[in-house]
């Protein structure tokens, strides 16, 4: 079908290229402690992006049948898009598949007798626990072709988990603990309980703290959550937009030297990895931040284009929308500090485990405001309670630029590799 | 696009008779859009396509199975799939739902101005308009000017003897413009949606001229100090506060297994003061929340939330109704048919009390206005949302504008500590929506009157 579409568009369009993707996705959802679905996802579709007379134009469908027909739509459309002067991709190197063949052992009965096992440890420490948890089997592929004789595809599969339990205590306080993980293949997920069952034993008693300036130390899931702040400003669409405020500053240590971030595409086991992004340009290791040093932005074809920058795979798209810049795997790279020895050296702040809210500030200026979702006091080195209805506000970059320790330990949350750190004096308002 | 649809029913109206499980349902559903989307000067976005899809739903032996799918033609493989995984594993507590009357109706969105007629060039030149104005001021850095219509056609059939087919079309535009002083960056937003055709979308420059003045003005305001304020609550704010703080509370899928929420949840419970009512209702054509059936096969009604400060009522679906022994009130909705259905709010808002606005700006005494917003979020029990903007209010009178105005919470104090609420009601809705268990934005409306809140938390600096 793809062969037949892209005969027809040889002679009618500048260059071109297809994506079709195709995936099966099998999640088992447990909700308030039992078994409430078990689905079955079946998804393809195809995207047609052609380049007329130096426009793009662009259609897509999931329907097979109507295939020529996003064809001709797409070069209809050209006439109204922006001019866009960029070579498309001739090969791909595909070095490696995110994919591990054992994920076709996915057993949803097997599945669900972990959940049930993960649910009942939970409830023996916590009877009134509510527990959610849903655990997913995929498996997807990408094959991308263009005008330039390119053909390439990969697959990749992924095992995902998450799990979270609430507690209601008598007066109406709600302790929320979360915690997931991601892998090519089903493995182990027990830890996932344990980690569940610490932060909820942590949270069991009130702590208090007067608003100030305070030691913050984030654990390696909030600060992958907050470290977006920065990456936002380090894609190619921002710099181009003139929003982001790290585009004229390349080259610039804006930084504490100890923060060192990285865009790492190869990581093996991770289904954030690929070989190749979506339009076929094949993936590298970067340095986005090296030594507190801006050193490169994130891009697609058409930004690295009008940047002048080299594109090294960050071109993200499903079947039904045009690339954007986005990354793979996001690697902070750790201190030298043990993580206990970093909490251990809080005489009074606060630990932040989830933020709420993080999103809705206006952060492209690096200003925050987040209410703490789940944060414990820390006290004398140890951790002494939860705070709860207080917020952190204040500017990332400034804080990232100043003091901060990281530890030498790191945790994988979602597609970012992060350790923990502190920053010592953040505004904090209880 | 009918057409695609219309020859699939008589294989699902068969494969649901023949079905032997306590529930089934089949949902289908075709369509076609156009996205415009214009940043600074550039078009970013221009393209239309077209998609199709169907899903399977089936209650056997108290277990859901849910199977997805694109290839209609294969329909029967997929619902064998869905008998398949639904029975793999027997679950311990069966699941039972509310069985219904069947409905049989055929619904389509009246428009004034069919916007499948109007030429591309005619879109892009409107957005382009919009896009101009946002663009107004030298001090505004980049602009996105979004429009989009889609048309779908709708089935859903179930066991109960349901067949319901909605013709739907909906269209909106987004306006932002991102202001820029040297290192202070003020993006402003505000959007329109809703079910209709393209006079939606039309006449709209003054809310581009409000984004883009807004913007501009934000660059000058100062950072809010953090700390406990009396504050002003403009309709927009107001009907986020209630969607976010209370509404999600009212789904009943949050409280129907949970004890200890359900033990908070109690019907005839003081939420409020007695001037407090809310209400949601899927049942009102002009809104972004409207539904002429949810994605259960349930006709919407009016549920009354809060009346006079109590909890008078909840969201259902056939699952948390039939567990809680209410009535479903056709709240089970689905983003797209590829997705299952989950009790969600529609067009949900604080009723009108007495006061004038002016009136309760000046009993805030010394506080702040807080008027748009910019996002919300909630855990059931804090909520924090992000007001567009903010005004000083001093010896009860509008002082200087403020930026970055942070507000939290717990949800039931906050509720308990509104003081006075206003007489001029509106609603609002946009190109964004509601997200809930990944299934987002879905469309829906929010609003209600002027609200004077004691004691809420502003998140600041503390130099």
């Amino acid at each position: 079908m793809i062969e037949r579409i892209k005969d027809g568009l040889f002679g009618r369009a500048r260059w071109f290229d297809l994506i079709e993707v195709r995936g099966v996705g099998t999640p088992i959802s447990y909700r308030n402690n039992r078994l409430h679905t078990i689905t079955e996802h079946n998804n393809t579709g195809f995207g047609v992006r052609v380049n007329v007379n130096g426009k793009t134009g662009f259609s897509y469908t999931n329907d097979t049948a109507r295939l020529d027909d996003t064809a001709e739509q797409a070069l209809a459309l050209a006439a109204y898009g922006d001019d866009e002067d960029f070579e498309l991709p001739a090969r791909a190197e595909k070095t490696f598949e995110p994919y591990d063949a054992s994920i076709q052992t996915f057993d949803a009965g097997r599945e669900a007798a972990g959940a049930e096992d993960a649910i009942s440890e939970i409830r023996r420490k916590f009877p009134k626990a509510t527990v959610d948890m849903s655990i997913s089997g995929s498996t997807s592929s990408v094959r991308i072709v263009n005008s330039k004789g390119l053909d390439v595809a990969y697959r990749s599969s992924r095992y995902s988990v998450s799990l979270s339990a609430t507690i209601i205590l008598d007066d109406g306080t709600r302790i929320e603990a979360s915690d997931s993980m991601s892998a090519l293949a089903p493995v182990s997920h027990s830890d996932l309980r344990a980690s569940v069952i610490h932060k909820i034993e942590a949270a069991l008693t009130p702590g208090t703290l007067p608003s100030g300036r305070v030691p913050v130390v984030l654990s390696p899931r909030a600060f992958a959550r907050i470290i977006g702040i920065v990456t936002a400003g380090l894609s190619a669409k921002s710099v181009w937009k003139g929003i982001s405020p790290f585009g004229d500053k390349r080259g610039a240590v804006l930084f504490n030297k100890v923060l060192t971030v990285r865009d790492d595409p190869e990581i093996p086991d991770s289904p954030y990895s690929y070989p190749f992004d979506d339009e076929g340009v094949t993936a590298v290791n970067k340095h986005l931040i090296n030594g507190g040093r801006i050193e490169k932005f994130i891009t697609d074809l058409k930004h690295a284009r009008t940047l002048c920058l080299v594109p090294e795979g960050n071109g993200s798209r499903g079947y039904s929308s045009l690339p954007y810049p986005s990354y793979s795997n996001i690697l902070i790279e750790p201190g030298s500090d043990q993580r206990d020895a970093i909490i251990g050296g809080v005489a009074r702040g606060v630990l932040v485990e989830e933020f709420i809210g993080l999103g809705q500030s206006n952060t492209l200026t690096g200003d925050f405001s987040a209410n703490l979702e789940l944060a414990y006091l820390i006290e004398n080195g140890r951790l002494n309670g939860r705070v709860k209805d207080c917020m952190l506000t204040d500017n990332l970059f400034k804080l990232l630029a100043g003091d901060m320790v990281l530890s030498r330990e790191r945790e994988r949350s979602g597609s970012v590799v992060a350790p923990t750190v502190l920053f010592p004096a953040v505004n904090y308002t209880g | 696009m009918r057409d695609a649809i219309d020859h699939i029913l008589p294989r699902a109206r068969a494969l649901l008779s023949a079905c032997r499980c306590e529930y089934a349902e089949v949902r289908l559903s075709a369509s076609s859009g156009t996205t415009i989307s214009l940043a600074g000067e550039q078009v970013e976005t221009f393209s239309s396509g077209d998609t199709i899809g169907g899903s399977v739903r089936l209650l056997n032996n108290g277990s859901w199975g849910f199977v997805s799918f694109n290839d209609l033609s294969e329909i029967e493989r997929h619902f064998g799939r869905g008998i398949e995984i639904s029975s793999c594993v027997s679950a311990r507590e069966k699941t039972r739902i509310r069985r219904c009357p069947p409905v049989r109706r055929q619904f389509s969105t009246p428009a004034r101005k069919d916007f499948s007629r109007i030429p591309l060039e005619e879109k892009l030149s409107l957005i382009s308009a919009y896009n101009t104005i946002l663009k107004s001021s030298r001090l505004i850095k980049t602009t996105r000017a979004t429009y989009r219509d889609v048309r779908s056609y709708y089935a859903i059939l179930n066991a109960d003897g349901s067949e319901i087919t909605y013709d739907r079309d909906y269209c909106g535009i987004a306006l932002t413009s991102i202001a820029r002083d040297g290192s202070v960056i003020q993006p402003y937003s505000d959007s329109i949606s809703g079910y209709g055709g393209f006079e939606i979308v039309e006449g709209r420059e003054d809310m581009a001229e409000t984004v883009a003045k807004r913007a501009v003005d934000l660059l000058a305001a100062e950072s809010v100090p953090g700390g406990s304020y009396r504050v002003v609550a403009d309709q927009k704010l107001a009907g986020v506060f209630i969607h976010e703080a209370f509404g999600h509370l009212s789904e009943a899928d949050f409280v129907h297994e949970n004890e200890q929420l359900g033990a908070i949840m109690v019907l005839g419970k003081q939420f409020g003061p007695p001037e407090l009512s809310v209400t949601d209702s899927g049942d009102l054509p002009d809104l972004s929340g409207y539904i002429p059936v949810d994605d259960e096969g349930v006709l919407p009604r009016e549920t009354r939330l809060i009346k006079n400060g109590l909890l008078s009522g909840r969201l259902h679906s056939r699952e948390t109704a039939e567990k809680m022994g209410e009535e479903p009130s056709g709240n089970a909705r689905a983003v797209s048919v590829m997705s299952q259905p989950l009790v969600r709010m529609t067009n949900t808002f604080i009723e009108n009390g007495a006061h004038d606005r002016g009136a309760i700006i000046e009993s805030a005494g010394d506080g702040m206005y807080a008027a748009g917003v910019i996002g919300g979020e909630t855990n059931l029990e804090m909520f924090t949302f992000t007001a567009g903007c903010g005004y000083e209010i001093k010896n009860g009178k509008i002082g200087k504008m403020y930026r970055d105005i942070v507000l939290s919470g717990n949800v039931f104090t906050t509720l308990r500590s509104i003081e006075m609420i206003g007489n001029d009601c509106r609603m609002f809705g946009g190109l964004g929506g509601c997200g809930k268990g990944g299934q987002g934005p879905l469309p829906v409306a929010f609003g209600g009157p002027h609200i004077l809140i004691k004691d809420v938390l502003i998140g600041g600096s503390h130099d």
